[in-house]
């Protein structure tokens, strides 16, 4: 079926009367309520964030290559050190900060990385972070709680792995890959909180550990609609947004 | 880092898996595979597999090299290693290089060794294949051989001209005012740099002869007459050799193994490979003692742990013996000390210093397709609610209830207070300092196409983080416009009729929430904006507020249809017919009018096709009845997915649509 044959069924000029959510805050509210259930609580933080919350808490090293001026977008003339966010991480330390174990959060947001766009890449995007800290956590938590949220999404028969990774703040860390339509798609990090992240934070890491994962929603949003550019998400075109 | 396949299998004594399982292999147990090429001989034959191995940022401290990479390999599979051969290299000379560090800090270790050699000699034709494989160019059998090595074990090493080293070898900081000549870069040309402070070099009495892991200077370079050697293998520190190498656009995989960090032990490891490759090579070298300065010896580190926490952490069992296998493979000394273990980490393992990093060698080796998800326990209570949070999905289900839809906008833009300090363009430098101004023109590019998506009005809103030199905050902003003329009604009417719902949802007092706005009008349309922080303070979270009070709604099942990027043309019809006429028997002689016109094969892709496929919105907007008879008011939006449409054209469409409907005896207007 071509577009013109199927709005041209469209009879009313008046028929469309709801306004349309963004595309990211639809896949937020498809995701969160897996969370609820699990009593996971919603949590937010500053976009423009201090180095200590962005970088350092989060174990990443002093002389880390993240931390250059080609990833991050740092800011001109500030007293302290400060970037455009360049992940939702920066949030669990200030959760952390705040609260005590057991804690169980989601942060969605937006987050920067300076690098040149294209039709998968643009300097700002959408994360989804989720933070959990008890006593005896395992990976298998984190994978069930993934396969939960995933299979939500993109329906029953998804099947989640994990492969090895690194990334700084956590230990072990994985890449989780999710297959969809007979094809397997990388979407996201994931690990087991680590101890000198915990540290950091205030956290006795001999009595707690923790999960955290984070995964583009954006890049969720592309596949569950069908969606071929990231940018189209944020030239404010009705003509993309109220198709959904 | 490029892994040639014959290489790799010069460490076992048993044959590799095929490259495709190694693929597999590394993917599940160790790195990401960039790539897998043949690598080809001058006759174009298939003579070896290159794999092209992401390795990990932790472990290029020790896997950025073949020898690395095998011991994954051994983890892995646990095929036997081949054997070494002792090394019958003897001392021929008592030359040596008077070595001194100046900088300690910076030079954990330098160990150096004086060679002489009649003639040049060779590279064997199989190093030179397995260079050739990886991407490194053979030059000669000295440089050759410090590169084999350097990719065979992870050291990277250098060799001067003896003769031209004049004086005693010194590693130091470079003193003010300091310059070197580089060795000639590919394109022949030497470069001078002008040292600056934090930059280390090797020098001798009269200057450096090299930047200090980064890369040698032309004074003391060996040449194809150079018949005296000095060899160093060196352990230099990360940073330092990160920041000068990258100061001077000068990184190389040499500078790249010093900035990962490499332990001084490999030092001697690397001197002892360097000194067997050249003897090969040439086989009547002298080579004279080995000059050792390793201020302070490197110690290994020690974990403490419960075997237990393994299995723990994983949420995996796994046997006590099989982990130790593991660690047992990758050499780590694996000691039980009253139901404890004590694990003694190899040097070159920088990456294992806590338990966590165990139980990450264990997961992936033993496997993560182990892991079995379960569901953390649940909990009892009602999840917290977080009022922003809250208070912005309510205000959001409210204006969508009312027709607004939601945009995300661009933060970085050309105008503000806070800036970023390298921008991707100079219109986004400046992190927004409101939403208005976004709004505005996102409001006025979306009226242009208020016909094409259907729309008598744009109603837009948008909730977003905004900068100033005072901090950050979160707005609000709603954008409108009227587009189907309507008496008395503008952009600034449908957004205070919306502020006013909004405020009776919230419970907030309309004329309170109206002073917090800053609205914008442009003709008629307008945009306002409000900070939410503003607005939490005098509005009430409801008692026991949870999520579930909000509609979170389906998500949307459809699949986004491409936009055509073409302009698209409207037209309008008007008919008078009979009153027993009704609309939709209109409807369809107007569209059985389109059908009959066919239009050429480059508007649809599927071939031929006819008018109605460029019709993409039609819509009844007006209707009257006068003397007996009724009038029916079409508008018809046209486009086509492939190129611009002319009005010539569509003024075809309507001429046939016209002649169809005079033919059924109807009046068109």
């Amino acid at each position: 079926m071509t577009f013109s044959s199927i709005t041209a069924k469209v009879m009313s000029m008046e028929s469309q009367e709801k306004g349309r959510l963004h595309p990211i805050t639809q896949v937020i509210r498809a995701i969160y309520p897996v969370f609820a259930e699990l009593g996971f609580e919603i949590a937010d933080g500053p976009e423009l964030e201090d180095e200590f919350h962005n970088f350092d808490a989060l174990n990443v090293p002093k002389d880390h290559p993240a931390r250059d001026m080609q990833d991050t977008f740092w800011i001109k003339d500030k007293a302290e050190r400060m970037v455009l966010r360049t992940h939702t991480s920066s949030v669990q330390i200030r959760y952390m900060e705040n609260n005590k174990p057991p804690i169980r959060i989601v942060v969605p947001g937006k987050v920067f990385r300076n690098e040149a766009t294209d039709s998968t890449h643009e300097a700002q995007f959408h994360q989804l972070e989720a933070l959990y800290v008890d006593k005896n956590v395992t990976l298998a938590h984190l994978k069930g709680v993934l396969e939960t949220m995933f299979k939500r999404i993109f329906g029953d028969d998804v099947v989640i792995r994990f492969r090895p990774s690194f990334f700084p703040f956590v230990e072990p860390g994985v890449e989780v890959d999710m297959r969809w339509k007979g094809k397997w798609l990388e979407m996201g990090g994931a690990g087991l909180v680590h101890p000198n992240v915990f540290k950091a934070a205030g956290i006795d890491p001999r009595v707690y550990q923790g999960f955290a994962f984070g995964f583009g929603l954006d890049r969720v949003a592309m596949l569950k609609f069908g969606i071929d550019d990231i940018r189209s998400l944020y030239n404010g075109d009705l003509r993309l947004i109220n198709q959904f | 880092m490029k892994i040639s396949y014959n290489w790799l299998q010069k460490y076992f004594s048993q044959p590799l898996p095929s490259p495709e399982k190694l693929e597999e292999l590394f993917i599940f147990h160790a790195c990401e595979i960039e790539g897998v090429e043949s690598a080809k001989n001058s006759d174009g034959e298939i003579i070896d597999t290159v794999l092209d191995l992401k390795v990990l940022p932790d472990r290029a401290h020790y896997a950025l090299c073949h020898k690395g990479i095998a011991g994954e390999v051994f983890s892995m599979i646990g095929i036997p290693y081949k054997s070494k051969e002792s090394s019958n290299i003897v001392v021929a000379t008592d030359e040596k290089p008077t070595i001194k560090i100046d900088a300690a800090s910076f030079c954990r270790r330098y160990v150096g060794r004086y060679v002489e050699i009649s003639d040049s000699g060779q590279s064997s034709a199989e190093m030179i294949a397995q260079l050739n494989a990886i991407g490194q160019r053979s030059i000669g059998p000295i440089v050759d051989a410090t590169n084999y090595v350097m990719f065979d074990i992870g050291q990277p090493l250098h060799a001067f001209d003896a003769d031209k080293v004049k004086g005693k070898i010194v590693v130091r900081a470079a003193k003010l005012g300091e310059k070197i000549e580089l060795l000639d870069s590919s394109e022949g040309v030497g470069r001078n740099i002008d040292l600056a402070e934090g930059d280390y070099v090797i020098a001798d009495d009269e200057g450096p002869i090299a930047i200090a892991g980064v890369k040698g200077g032309k004074r003391a370079a060996i040449t194809a007459e150079t018949k005296h050697l000095i060899l160093e293998s060196a352990n230099f520190d990360p940073t330092i050799v990160r920041k000068t190498s990258t100061k001077y656009d000068l990184r190389s995989e040499s500078s790249k193994r010093y900035e990962n960090e490499i332990t001084p032990e490999l030092a001697m490891e690397g001197m002892k490979e360097l000194t067997e490759l050249i003897s090969e090579a040439i086989p009547d070298a002298k080579f004279g003692p080995i000059v050792d300065v390793y201020p302070i010896k490197a110690v290994q580190t020690v974990i403490e742990m419960d075997p237990g926490y393994i299995s723990e952490r994983l949420g995996v069992d796994i046997p006590s013996e099989t982990s130790e296998k593991i660690l047992e493979s990758m050499g780590v000394l694996v000691t039980d000390v009253k139901q404890m273990w004590q694990l003694t980490i190899p040097f070159n393992r920088f990456d294992l210093t806590i338990s966590d990093d165990i139980v990450e060698e264990v997961g992936r080796i033993n496997g993560y397709d182990k892991v079995i998800g379960i569901l953390p326990p649940k909990v009892d209570g009602v999840v917290k609610v977080l009022p922003a949070y809250y208070l912005s999905e309510k205000i959001k289900n409210i204006l969508v209830s009312r027709g607004f839809s939601e945009v995300s906008l661009y933060t970085l833009v050309a105008k503000g207070e806070v800036e970023t300090a390298k921008p991707l363009a100079r219109d986004k430098a400046f992190a927004r300092m409101n939403l208005n101004d976004g709004m505005l023109s996102c409001v006025e590019r979306n009226v242009l196409n208020a016909d094409l998506i259907g729309l008598p009005s744009i109603k837009i809103f948008e909730i977003g983080h905004v900068f100033s030199n005072t901090g950050e905050s979160i707005h609000l902003s709603i954008g409108a416009a009227q587009v189907k003329k309507v008496k008395g009604v503008n952009g600034k009417k449908l957004i205070m009729e919306v502020i006013e719902i909004i405020g009776k949802e919230i419970g907030v007092d309309v004329a309170a929430l109206n002073s917090m706005l800053t609205i914008v009008e442009k003709g008629q349309l307008a945009v306002c904006e409000l900070d939410l922080g503003e607005l939490l303070k005098v509005y009430k979270l409801p008692a026991n507020a949870s999520y579930t009070d909000l509609d979170f709604g389906p998500t949307s099942a459809n699949i986004y249809k491409k936009i055509s990027p073409y302009p698209f043309i409207v037209r309008d019809i008007a008919v008078f017919v009979p009153e027993a006429v009704t609309a939709e028997q209109v409807w369809a002689e107007i569209e059985s009018a389109m059908k009959t016109l066919t239009i050429g094969a480059a508007d649809t892709k599927a071939g031929e096709g006819n008018a109605l496929q460029l019709l993409v919105r039609h819509s009844l907007f007006d209707t009257f009845k006068k003397d007996g008879k009724t009038s029916y008011a079409y508008r018809m939006v046209f486009q086509s997915m492939e190129r611009t449409l002319t009005d010539d054209e569509v003024a075809k469409i309507m001429l046939s649509i016209n002649s169809v409907l005079k033919g059924k005896g109807w009046e068109v207007r």
